[in-house]
């Protein structure tokens, strides 16, 4: 493959030398645009205990343009569909150069531990979150230990 | 560059989500949660002025490992006597269809649709059509 850009060089290195705590990263048949992710729920959150996996493609023209992130793990998340598909801004319009895969996956993570139903993908998450958080919690925790465990 | 076959397939979900073309042709998942996105399926509106004027045809997409490597599989569920069509099946033949014989990855699902359309088209495609609302037997 001709000229692959240092910058995602970089990134891969410093991936694999000072991995971030629970996030581990994996190039897919050696690519250096395409990688899957396991990464660990965060505590004292209804996806503790869990590994998700997710899949992860650098774009031909980043980091101009964001990274492509899905959950390949099926996920009760109001921010997250049933394709795993992830409603965050930094993946969008928020999305800047200076910006990283290690940012972008600590940002997901993150996102775990702080569900935001008021700017939903799943809406029918987001009512239930909304209606009766409780049960919401213990719905998602459920699902993290029949799929994520 | 090559996109991964699940990104590629998200895109031209998005796509399909979005709207693509005149409306002739449609297509989606057949089930919203289906991870892997290994099973869509085509909605086709036959064309003005052709035997399948004012009927709707529904089809299975099936897009493999592989895809867009190769080729997705497609088999009508709607019944219809269209070349290249087999009439106990309702499989589309991919030889006779020339967007799956000289298949490219950059086609997609709407290509396929969209040439099947084509076909409809066709003076080799006026034929005496099957009544209305019937179904290939399921495999």
């Amino acid at each position: 493959m001709a000229g692959v850009p240092k910058r995602i060089l970089k990134e891969i290195e410093r991936l694999h030398n000072d991995p971030a705590p629970g996030i581990d990263v994996t190039p897919v048949n050696d690519s250096i645009r395409y990688f899957q992710v396991v990464m660990a729920g965060p505590s004292q959150s209804p996806y503790q205990g869990g590994q998700f996996k997710l899949e992860l493609f650098l774009p031909e023209d980043y980091p101009m343009s964001p990274p492509k992130v899905r959950f390949m793990t099926k996920m009760y998340h109001p921010n997250i569909d049933k394709l795993g598909r992830i409603c965050l801004d930094i993946l969008k319009d928020k999305w800047s150069p200076a910006l990283q895969i290690r940012t972008v996956l600590l940002s997901i993570q993150a996102l775990l531990s702080a569900p935001n139903p008021d700017d939903p993908l799943a809406n029918d998450v987001a009512e239930q979150w909304k209606a009766n958080e409780k049960r919401a919690i213990q719905t998602a925790s459920e699902w993290t230990k029949k799929y994520a465990m | 560059m090559d996109v991964p076959r699940n990104f590629r397939l998200l895109g031209e979900l998005e796509d399909g989500e979005k709207g693509i073309g005149d409306g002739y042709c449609s297509y989606g998942l057949e089930e919203q949660d289906e991870v892997l996105m290994y099973n869509w399926t085509g909605t086709i509106f036959g064309p003005p002025g052709t035997p399948f004027d004012g009927r709707i045809y529904q089809l299975r997409v099936y897009c493999g490992d592989e895809y867009p490597r190769l080729p997705p599989t497609l088999r009508f569920i709607t019944r219809i006597n269209l070349p290249g069509v087999d009439q106990q099946t309702g499989v589309v033949s991919p030889r006779e269809l020339e967007c799956l014989d000289k298949w490219k990855s950059s086609y997609s699902i709407y290509t396929v649709l969209r040439s099947i359309f084509s076909k409809m088209t066709k003076r080799e495609s006026r034929l005496p059509q099957p009544p209305e609302r019937t179904t290939f037997p399921s495999p």
